[in-house]
């Protein structure tokens, strides 16, 4: 299997190594992830803010779901006499299907709201419309102008940073927001979950509207006039003026992915793409090709420890596919890539050689985040802004 | 048998793909060739494009879309929109288009629906007529896009079109188009009960029930769909999709 | 590996369409009308569109002819041939006055039906019947289907040339075969999942 572990008691604490690179006993994360800490047992921080991130929401545990049912009860009276009570965003992958499903289970009239980037496959839109026509639930689309999705992603593949997906997220939270507002509603539904997904490294990635901004500026040719940017004065319009939560039943509730998955499959005839991202082709690109040949990294670590954590699969099983293979790349998707964005093979493999820039290069809301910590914090406290956007906007990164 | 055709028509303005509702406010639905993607991987059976402003603006057809499109598709194709000469058609068919549809340029020549039927067979010469019911329930024809009534009856119209030579009739409703109501039925009928040649009903498809009505009592020999395959219901996201096939070959049998 | 397909250039039929589906799926192909090049192939694909005297005709004037009997009856290499391609491989057609190819014992008729509710051309989506088994229809997805535009249709004198029937009115011949010829009368390049498994056989053979 995997060459050159070392178990042993090196000085007093427990240190196991995979190719000279320190890996946590509990996860598969290695040294080299940003922030990276071991105790003396060799778990890795990210494991430890996942146990306390379990304590502090009760996941899985009746205190948990007692809690997030306080919220629906809360949803459901504020959205007395509206048509929808709540909002929710789909991208056609598992979690935010199931949180669909979820939604309707506890009585709640959502509505589905999807940004697209016009990068979509069959396979997400038809897992889109199999759940919702069969639950019977409207969809919110906002789809921005194709050619200026692509000048976007062009400006940040041009500017050698990572975030290449940057424009989608952040267009996704903005797209929920007006569908929120449009409505009257005030609460949106993520189907985020830190089981299931992990906590993803804090530092080398990062992104804000006025870093898209500024990328968009230097590299982009069209103006923006269909994107929908969200800058730091809409930011606050919608969470401080219009009040508008954030939620996360995942957190609160017992939730498998694997479950889920299987349970969508059965019950809608949904689609699993394996895994690699293929609900959308910026995000293959992006997992399959940009991050492991320019950046080295390779996410798959990520829901693999995950699945680790929470006993979905064995250690052993997660490193073996981890260091045993490589990220599945759809044929033709890095052909494609270059076709849309206007690349011949010469200057798309230029760029891929070049050295990686980083957020911190560009002009960025990150130090205004930092100063209004308190604010903010009362913000989370409202579950107007998330608390895994508390930690890692507010604070500076190393 | 002869399956009935059911054929997604996708209105673009130049590269974008956008849907109208009676022929106004065209709604921006997305990136024609990843939407043709899409369709290629939901296997539909044949595309039409039409690109709507072409006669009005005085433009050429979008041939690099086009291209684009006919690489990417495995199915049967046909175009319409801004095609007023011979070198156009067969630019349009080089580029691996199957069909040709002439609306406007039909009435200005007549004579050009024949030329093309001559020279690449009726089979691959589509005539268009867009219609709309006037005040006494009567159908007037109009060109350019829906905003040039010409003086012309409706099944006259399409009867003379046939003689021309065109292999089919693409008959739209400018009242139905983009509302979900159904087909006008009684349009649809007039035009098949007088003309030999398939007539292709289009403009107001909401459910696989209308397509079966407009087949059924229509006597359509085929359909397309607009707002139904680009829109997840009426009024509401864009979402790309194909009426489930099992259930269409149910009620087409 | 595969064969290099050669896609016979007459002037007639979007040979594009052909060489992109090939090309989608892997084998390669060449389109040309150059007898040297004729010569030297190993598989040929004989498209068509069009009427069947026009082509004949063309065939003709391009001395393709000679070269393409040698290959078919002498060789015995594969040969398809698609829509008119296919009305081409026959002894002639009440569509013109010349005589086709005559690769097999078949004509082509014209359509001829009494029920005027079914128009001419056949033109749609259709589906095939097996009658024999043959390695170009081998493992097609279920319920293969494919688009057919014709107003004449082939019948074959032999039954067992008859790989598939199609059910328009009459049951006509679909799919055709005899030793190294055949034919398929609908448009595989248009025809997707199902046209590409015809050519992918075809390519193996």
């Amino acid at each position: 299997m995997t060459e050159g572990i070392t178990t042993g008691q090196e000085k007093n604490p427990l240190v196991e190594r995979i190719n000279g690179k320190q890996i946590c006993t509990r996860c598969i994360y290695d040294e080299s992830i940003p922030a990276i800490k071991f105790d003396e047992k060799g778990v890795c921080n990210y494991c430890h803010m996942v146990d306390s991130l379990i304590e502090e929401y009760h996941t899985g545990k009746p205190e948990g779901e007692k809690i997030i049912q306080k919220i629906i009860e809360k949803i459901k009276a504020d959205g007395k006499g509206k048509k929808y009570d709540c909002v929710i965003g789909l991208s056609g992958g598992t979690d935010s299907s199931y949180m669909v499903y979820w939604a309707l289970q506890n009585g709640l009239r959502p509505l589905a709201v999807h940004y697209d980037n016009t990068w979509n496959t069959a396979i997400a839109t038809e897992n889109i419309r199999k759940v919702l026509s069969k639950l019977n639930v409207d969809l919110f689309t906002l789809v921005v102008n194709n050619k200026e999705a692509d000048d976007i992603f062009r400006s940040f593949f041009l500017a050698d940073v990572p975030e290449i997906e940057a424009s989608t997220d952040l267009a996704l939270a903005e797209t929920m927001y007006r569908a929120a507002n449009k409505y009257k509603v005030k609460y949106v539904l993520e189907g985020h979950s830190f089981i299931a997904e992990g906590i993803s490294p804090l530092g080398k990635n990062y992104f804000d509207g006025k870093y898209i901004k500024s990328i968009h500026k230097k590299f982009g040719s069209m103006p923006m006039k269909t994107y929908p940017l969200m800058t730091f004065s809409k930011f606050i319009k919608w969470t401080t003026i219009k009040r508008i939560q954030k939620i996360r039943p995942l957190w609160y509730i017992q939730y498998s992915k694997e479950e889920a998955r299987a349970f969508l499959e059965k019950e809608f005839g949904w689609e699993y793409y394996g895994g690699h991202h293929l609900e959308n082709r910026m995000t293959a690109f992006n997992h399959s090709y940009y991050f492991p040949e320019k950046f080295h990294i390779d996410y798959r670590n990520n829901s693999l420890s995950a699945s680790v954590r929470s006993g979905q699969m064995k250690r052993s099983d997660a490193l073996e596919e981890y260091y045993n293979t490589s990220p599945y790349l759809e044929p033709e998707l890095v052909a494609y890539f270059k076709k849309r964005l206007g690349f011949t093979d010469e200057s798309f493999n230029a760029i891929m050689k070049r050295p990686p820039k980083y957020w911190y290069e560009y002009p960025t809301y990150k130090k205004r985040f930092e100063l209004l910590r308190p604010f903010f914090y009362l913000l989370m406290k409202s579950h107007l802004v998330p608390r895994s956007f508390y930690m890692k906007y507010c604070f500076p990164i190393e | 048998m002869l399956k009935t055709r059911v054929i997604p028509c996708l209105q673009l303005i130049g590269e974008s793909l956008v849907k109208t509702v009676k022929f106004k406010n065209p709604a921006y639905i997305g990136d024609p060739i990843n939407t043709v993607r899409i369709f290629n991987e939901l296997e539909v059976d044949e595309l039409c494009f039409l690109d709507i402003r072409a006669s009005e603006e005085g433009r050429e057809p979008p041939f690099e879309i086009l291209q684009q499109i006919s690489n990417e598709c495995f199915m049967p194709l046909s175009y319409g929109g801004g095609v007023k000469d011979f070198e156009t058609a067969k630019k349009i068919f080089s580029i691996g288009f199957e069909k040709i549809v002439i609306n406007t340029q039909a009435f200005h020549q007549l004579d050009f629906i024949t030329q093309l039927s001559t020279h690449f067979g009726a089979q691959a010469v589509v005539a268009s007529i867009d219609a709309k019911k006037n005040f006494f329930g009567k159908y007037s024809v109009f060109i350019n896009d829906g905003t040039q009534k010409i003086d012309l009856d409706v099944v006259e119209w399409a009867k003379k079109l046939e003689q021309a030579g065109a292999g089919e009739i693409l008959i739209t409703s400018m009242d139905r188009e983009g509302t979900w109501s159904g087909f006008d039925i009684e349009l649809t009928k007039k035009i098949s009960q007088a003309v030999g040649v398939p007539v292709i009903a289009n403009g107001g498809a909401g459910s696989v029930g209308d397509i079966e009505e407009v087949v059924k009592k229509g006597e359509a020999s085929a359909v397309c769909l607009g707002s139904m395959v680009v829109f997840q219901q009426k009024g509401m996201g864009v979402l790309v999709s194909f009426p489930d096939k099992k259930k269409l070959r149910e009620v087409l049998k | 590996m595969n064969d290099v397909i050669t896609i016979i250039d007459y002037g007639m039929g979007n040979l594009g369409s052909i060489q992109n589906m090939f090309k989608r799926i892997k084998v390669e192909s060449e389109i040309t009308g150059d007898i040297e090049k004729i010569k030297r192939s190993t598989k040929i694909l004989l498209p068509g569109v069009g009427a069947f005297d026009a082509a004949m005709e063309r065939i003709a004037e391009k001395g393709l002819k000679e070269v393409l009997d040698k290959k078919a009856l002498e060789e015995k290499i594969p040969v398809m041939g698609i829509c008119l391609g296919m009305q081409l491989l026959t002894r002639s057609s009440e569509e013109g006055k010349l005589p086709g190819l005559g690769w097999l014992q078949a004509d082509t008729l014209k359509f001829n039906l009494p029920n005027p509710s079914l128009k001419i051309p056949h033109m749609g989506w259709n589906y095939v019947h097996g009658k024999n088994p043959g390695l170009l229809i081998e493992n097609l997805p279920a319920d293969p289907q494919f688009y057919f535009v014709h107003s004449y249709h082939v019948q074959c004198h032999n039954p067992n040339d008859v790989l598939t029937t199609t059910q328009y009115g009459i049951e006509f011949h679909s799919i055709i075969q005899h030793q190294n010829i055949y034919g398929a009368q609908f448009h595989p390049e248009k025809s997707h999942k199902f046209g590409m498994k015809i050519f992918e056989n075809f390519a193996r053979l």
